[in-house]
């Protein structure tokens, strides 16, 4: 008998709605990008996420920790989020397959797993080494695809 | 080997983002996960003097620049259900895998909504990222 608990769990919505979200994300870029360039989808990108950040803001009554090392670090996140998401949206514009695109874009966290093992001197997993097996035959597929 | 633009576009977002995983990483070490994305926001908004576009914004139609403003509205409520989903009992070796399925949605849907198709060789490099992906985020 399969068990139905994790439809009972808040976590598995949520998860699901992150899912949806961020295909939903993916696809506007494609759609935005076949006629705004880059810059001007990241300009005003950045408006449509204000709202999610307000809310956040209200929610915990303009409360933030006043960690100036964690703000550094979430400041630089959001500038270099910014940047990425520039190449995301270029990448859209340049008659790329969107199905592609999204994929070879969403392997940024192996650049993440390596850094974490030689700046945070983290541990691998086997299972994160297999990862970056499949990695980087979806990099050398889609080189040769192209 | 010539490779086209996509792919180098790609590489710039796959080494941003990476650093931006390992950033993320340490802002949560001193502040809450919620406060991060806010100060996100911040930075999203330092760049805005080196983007603004002036008056040509006003020439793209209405439906694109409602894609564009949608986009963003999507990418920040997918981060804040991924913390809600953390915050309500989601273990993150489970919740981190299950979020990092998102490019399914966009190989299922892309065929419908956009009329593109994937050759044989680019649904195997798709396959190959996916897996990537979910074992990675363990």
């Amino acid at each position: 008998m399969p068990s139905f608990a994790i439809f009972k769990a808040k976590w598995f919505w949520y998860s699901t709605l992150c899912v949806l979200s961020w295909g939903a994300w993916a696809l506007l870029s494609k759609l935005g990008s076949n006629e705004i360039p880059a810059e001007t989808m990241q300009f005003i990108f950045t408006f449509g996420a204000l709202p999610v950040a307000v809310v956040l803001l209200v929610a915990r009554r303009f409360k933030l920790e006043k960690s100036p090392k964690g703000i550094s670090y979430a400041v630089a996140n959001g500038v270099l989020s910014g940047i990425g998401g520039l190449a995301f949206f270029a990448a859209f514009r340049s008659n790329a397959n969107t199905a592609v695109v999204a994929s070879a874009t969403s392997l940024y966290p192996m650049i993440t797993v390596v850094l974490a093992v030689t700046i945070l001197r983290e541990r691998l997993t086997w299972v994160q080494v297999v990862g970056l097996g499949f990695a980087a035959a979806a990099i050398v597929i889609f080189s040769f695809s192209v | 080997m010539h490779l086209p633009p996509w792919f180098w576009y790609a590489a710039v977002v796959l080494i941003t983002w990476g650093v931006v995983g390992i950033l993320q990483k340490l802002s949560t070490n001193y502040i809450s996960a919620e406060s991060s994305l806010i100060w996100l926001v911040v930075g999203f908004f330092l760049l805005q003097p080196l983007l603004y576009p002036g008056r040509a914004v006003f020439a793209y139609s209405a439906r694109s620049l409602t894609w564009a403003v949608l986009s963003g509205v999507f990418n920040a409520l997918g981060a804040w259900a991924l913390f809600a989903a953390m915050k309500s009992g989601g273990k993150a070796s489970i919740v981190g895998p299950f979020t990092a399925l998102y490019p399914l949605v966009v190989v299922l849907i892309a065929p419908i909504l956009l009329h593109e198709s994937i050759t044989l060789l680019q649904g195997a490099g798709v396959a190959c990222a996916l897996v990537a992906v979910v074992l990675l985020s363990t």
